[in-house]
């Protein structure tokens, strides 16, 4: 708890010099559903990084081992791509998913993981072969998940927190303190950078900021034992990023794809009629509407929340009896 | 109004997401993973259970890819 309290202080604090430096240093994005296109920052991911490294330093202060550092390890791998990207302009599209590949390092490494996860009417299985690949290809899927749906104020944020209360309830009920722990850090540094980011953002997570969580979260399924109700979780980002890759034929740069998903008019987003537009979330939500980025953003989280009470049924109801 | 028809039909798209998604789980880990974990079983039954594992798995994704890409185009009145 103190942890959690201790990042969550850190990035409120941090967060005004992250959005100074952004500035100073160029590192800014066109906020492009405002009337005025204003310049925001893109630092607020370093402010979630070092928001969880002083709950790991407070965490190691307190505790003696070493599988929080693995944790945030294969997060800072990440997030150092992320960075990458926000300091020297958009990666190759597929060059970003092989890097991503790297932050699995720490784990198999270490071999910090079970090779037994439980599915659903099945029970416990051994995937000894297919498990290390598995953990190597969750971090590419969930970062960039995760980082498909970082297209409105806030939406990273509200899609992000029911994910880690999913995965903390779970522990809890485990009684997996060290899931609990990391999971209720996840969450304060999340909420510390809702004033920052909500509607009208002072500062982007960038993609320092939702690679960095993708990363945490693959991290919070793999060593949490959490498999199958991080994936059920994590629907409406796994659902938007195949949405996005089957719609445009491949995987592609954004600068590739010459038709947007939905329209800017009068203040509010609408579904573009284009064919060849990408099929999002955001584009499925306002098909035929006019809604406000801030709403839009809402209900997106509603989506994850709605997915999160589903992660957690089946684990109660289908995964629990075989731990 | 419509947002909250919008949300409504993509919280019905992803409870469909959800229940074949443990269904697919179940057939993958039935098929396709015993066929890489046990290398030592018929090669012709591991084939087809890699084959079987595969394809169940591409016809899942684009079952629900083809099923919000109808729903989609038929609310903008695209055709």
């Amino acid at each position: 708890m103190l942890e959690a309290l201790a990042s969550f202080l850190t990035v409120i604090a941090v967060t005004p010099l992250m959005i100074k430096l952004g500035r100073r240093v160029g590192i800014v994005g066109v906020d492009v559903h405002k009337s005025s296109k204003p310049v925001i920052p893109k630092t607020g991911g370093l402010a979630l990084i070092l928001g969880s490294l002083i709950a790991l330093l407070v965490h190691m202060l307190l505790n003696h081992d070493s599988l929080p550092l693995i944790f945030l390890s294969t997060g800072l791998i990440a997030g150092f791509i992320g960075f990458l990207e926000d300091f020297r302009g958009e990666m190759n599209p597929k060059l970003k998913p092989t890097l991503l590949l790297l932050a699995s390092i720490p784990i198999l490494v270490t071999g910090s993981y079970i090779p037994r996860p439980v599915i659903p009417f099945i029970g416990r299985t051994r995937l000894y072969k297919i498990y290390p690949i598995l953990v190597a290809l969750a971090y590419p899927v969930t970062c960039n998940a995760v980082n498909s749906v970082d297209v409105l104020n806030g939406s990273m944020i509200y899609t992000s927190i029911p994910f880690f209360a999913m995965s903390s309830i779970i522990a809890y009920y485990r009684g997996n303190s060290f899931i609990l722990t990391m999971s209720l850090i996840c969450i304060s540094i999340l909420v510390a950078l809702i004033p920052y980011n909500k509607y009208p953002a002072k500062i982007f997570p960038g993609n320092s900021g939702s690679l960095f969580i993708g990363g945490l979260m693959a991290s919070t399924a793999i060593l949490g034992r959490i498999e199958v109700a991080a994936i059920i979780a994590l629907l409406p980002q796994i659902m938007n990023e195949m949405h996005v890759i089957f719609s445009i034929g491949g995987i592609k740069s954004a600068k590739q794809v010459k038709s947007r998903p939905v329209k800017f008019v009068d203040g509010f987003l609408t579904a573009s009629k284009d064919r060849s537009a990408p099929i999002t979330l955001v584009r499925l939500l306002s098909a035929g509407a006019k809604v406000s980025e801030k709403n839009m953003a809402y209900m997106m989280g509603v989506l994850a929340a709605f997915t999160s009470v589903l992660a957690i049924l089946t684990d109660l109801l289908l995964v629990e009896a075989w731990i | 109004m419509r947002l909250l028809k919008n949300l409504a039909a993509v919280l019905a798209l992803l409870a469909i997401v959800w229940a074949t998604f443990l269904l697919v789980s179940y057939i993958l880990a039935s098929t396709l993973f015993p066929a890489i974990e046990q290398a030592s079983q018929n090669i012709f039954a591991s084939i087809l259970r890699v084959i079987v594992g595969l394809a169940t798995f591409t016809a899942w994704v684009l079952a629900w890819y083809t099923l919000t890409k109808i729903w989609l185009y038929k609310v903008l009145g695209v055709d």
